[in-house]
């Protein structure tokens, strides 16, 4: 699974701080974190921070890329923003794929940012939803879903970087919800073959709930199941991260060995404590 | 209708692994040998590169054997009770590297001294320029005195030494690191523990890039499958990105194509299935050809019939 990291968000107090005071220790001492638990993708939210979000933006994008080359997701709702910032980073970092989180299935909407992904060589993850709103059935996913899919491919975007993320929701506000997604993975993984990559972001699940962790992690598993491929979480998270490996030992996507955690870990070139050699 | 395209994209590659050293690298080899660097499945020569095929190995033990078959015997009798004699006999009849098999440390074998593998190294070493691979006796208490002696005499040659084992691996690991040699990893017919040996391996500081796997070998009729699957996963796994088991592989047919009854019953026991000269040589050489296509970079044979078969049978593969 490609875990994208979620901490770097305006939305956390300490992130929204250093962004406007312009504090590089705080966002990159969260992201050697995030890297150390083996994100792959750094997801990058300004959140409200007061002041020009995309100069927030460039700004937290050069920051992170001085501690790390891995892709960065740039990260807002509002589509207008993202098609300021996505060239702008583009810009100032030419070598750094790009992740554009995210676009609806709204016609508007995919108008404006499929050809910013096409121009900056950017993956862009798709929303299940268009101008009427979250869906809430299965129907209305797949079919938003399977929209922006073929739009995106007739814009020329690879199959290899279209995301599509269902939408999740929380389980003390929606409960039948976490159940649709997981059967529009299964239902859209069918539309095209090969099929794009499914991506959720997973703490929305537990939003203000006591079990937040658990129910995170059972999700996950849950997810991994019907055939996602990607997920924003916190990759500081041991517990959840070594469920996540632990699913892909058991659907055969990772080969087992007793010290699978560690080999994990090993692939990815995380630190794992050697023992001295003796002659 | 165009034809759709079904090549496979892998992300992983198995590891190149040189063995032998010439006087340029520090050693006294006449050539090396280098095993792996696929990018793709075996032969399908569209889906990724096999720039090195199979290499193939023959057999050298350092006593006379016992019990060896007709076809064997008529093949190295003459030379066998002298190592250095049958390595130069190995090199003649075409082999890529000696496979040289420590028996006589063994407790129940003769239980000679270090010394003595030393010995036998050295005279194998001077004898003939190609790399080589030394297996110890399997005890390892035997193999930990022995092993670290025979590593230290050949130092600068690069060559294979066998086997780390889940239960003991870090005296020969940290032998070979220190002289310079690369490392067989042994994991009888589990591809789960292979992966694990190598993590332990790994762990000791000895790099991953430097070993070989041995998943141990089955011949025709005798779970020859299983080893096949086993090959096939590992280099599945291996080629979708596992570097824990991007390890090229080394396979021991002759000694088991030779312990079947179909490959060793004279023609006297077994009078309907043709002459033991070809029936025997035939059985190694399909078991080989059969678990190259598994994926297996180096193969230990017997027979010079079945390494003249085999080696036609890896040409053709690679032209096609």
């Amino acid at each position: 699974m490609i875990i994208f990291s979620e901490r770097l968000n305006g939305m956390y107090r300490d992130v929204r701080t250093a962004i406007v005071e312009r504090n590089k220790d705080v966002i990159q001492e969260l992201a050697e974190k995030q890297l150390a638990g083996g994100a792959d993708v750094m997801d990058l939210n300004v959140g409200p921070a007061k002041g020009d979000a995309v100069e927030h933006f460039v700004w937290l994008a050069r920051t992170v890329r001085e501690v790390t080359d891995k892709p960065l997701s740039l990260d807002s709702a509002k589509a207008d923003l993202l098609m300021q910032v996505v060239p702008r980073v583009k810009e100032a970092l030419p070598d750094t794929k790009l992740v554009i989180n995210s676009c609806t299935a709204a016609p508007r909407y995919m108008e404006k940012l499929l050809p910013v992904a096409v121009s900056c060589d950017a993956a862009i993850i798709g929303l299940t939803m268009d101008q009427d709103g979250v869906p809430g059935n299965v129907e209305k996913r797949v079919e938003c879903g399977a929209t922006f899919i073929m739009t995106a491919l007739e814009h020329g975007i690879p199959i290899d970087d279209i995301y599509i993320d269902p939408i999740v929701l929380p389980v003390n506000a929606a409960f039948k919800q976490q159940q649709f997604v997981i059967e529009a993975i299964r239902e859209l993984a069918i539309v095209h073959d090969p099929p794009p990559k499914f991506i959720i972001g997973l703490s929305n699940v537990s939003q203000k709930c006591l079990m937040n962790r658990l129910l995170n992690r059972t999700f996950l598993v849950m997810c991994l199941t019907a055939g996602l491929s990607a997920a924003i979480v916190d990759a500081a998270d041991e517990e959840l991260i070594s469920a996540m490996i632990s699913a892909e030992v058991l659907l055969g996507k990772e080969l087992y060995s007793d010290d699978y955690i560690k080999a994990w870990r090993m692939q990815r070139g995380l630190p794992s404590e050697a023992e001295p050699v003796e002659v | 209708m165009p034809f759709p395209d079904f090549r496979q994209k892998w992300t992983g590659r198995i590891n190149p692994v040189t063995l032998g050293a010439t006087p340029a690298e520090g050693g006294t080899r006449g050539r090396t040998v280098t095993l792996g660097g696929e990018t793709g499945i075996p032969f399908l020569n569209f889906d990724g590169e096999t720039p090195h095929s199979p290499a193939l190995g023959l057999d050298v033990l350092d006593q006379a054997p016992v019990g060896w078959p007709g076809p064997l015997q008529e093949a190295y009798g003459d030379v066998w009770s002298d190592p250095a004699a049958w390595a130069r006999r190995a090199r003649q009849l075409g082999a890529d590297l000696i496979n040289l098999r420590l028996l006589s440390i063994h407790p129940d074998e003769g239980d000679r001294p270090p010394e003595a593998a030393v010995e036998t190294v050295q005279a194998v070493l001077e004898a003939v320029d190609l790399p080589l691979v030394v297996w110890g006796c399997d005890v390892p208490e035997k193999d930990q005195a022995v092993m670290p002696k025979v590593a230290e005499a050949a130092q600068g040659e690069n060559c294979l030494l066998g086997a780390a084992t889940e239960g003991d691996y870090r005296t020969l690991a940290a032998a070979a690191q220190a002289y310079g040699h690369k490392l067989i990893a042994l994991a009888p017919c589990d591809i789960n523990r292979s992966k694990q040996v190598n993590i332990l391996i790994s762990d000791t500081g000895y790099p991953l890039t430097d070993l070989v796997i041995y998943p141990t070998t089955a011949s025709l009729g005798y779970g020859m499958e299983w080893i096949y699957s086993i090959l096939e996963r590992g280099r599945l796994a291996a080629l979708s990105g596992d570097r824990l088991m991007a390890q090229p592989v080394i396979l021991d047919v002759g000694y088991e194509a030779w312990r079947s009854k179909e490959a060793r019953s004279d023609d006297e026991a077994a009078p309907d299935w043709g002459p033991i000269a070809l029936r025997g040589p035939a059985w190694e050489a399909a078991t080989a050809a059969a678990l190259i296509q598994g994926g297996a970079d180096l193969l230990v044979l017997r027979h010079p019939r079945a390494l003249e078969t085999v080696r036609r049978a890896v040409t053709a593969l690679a032209a096609a």
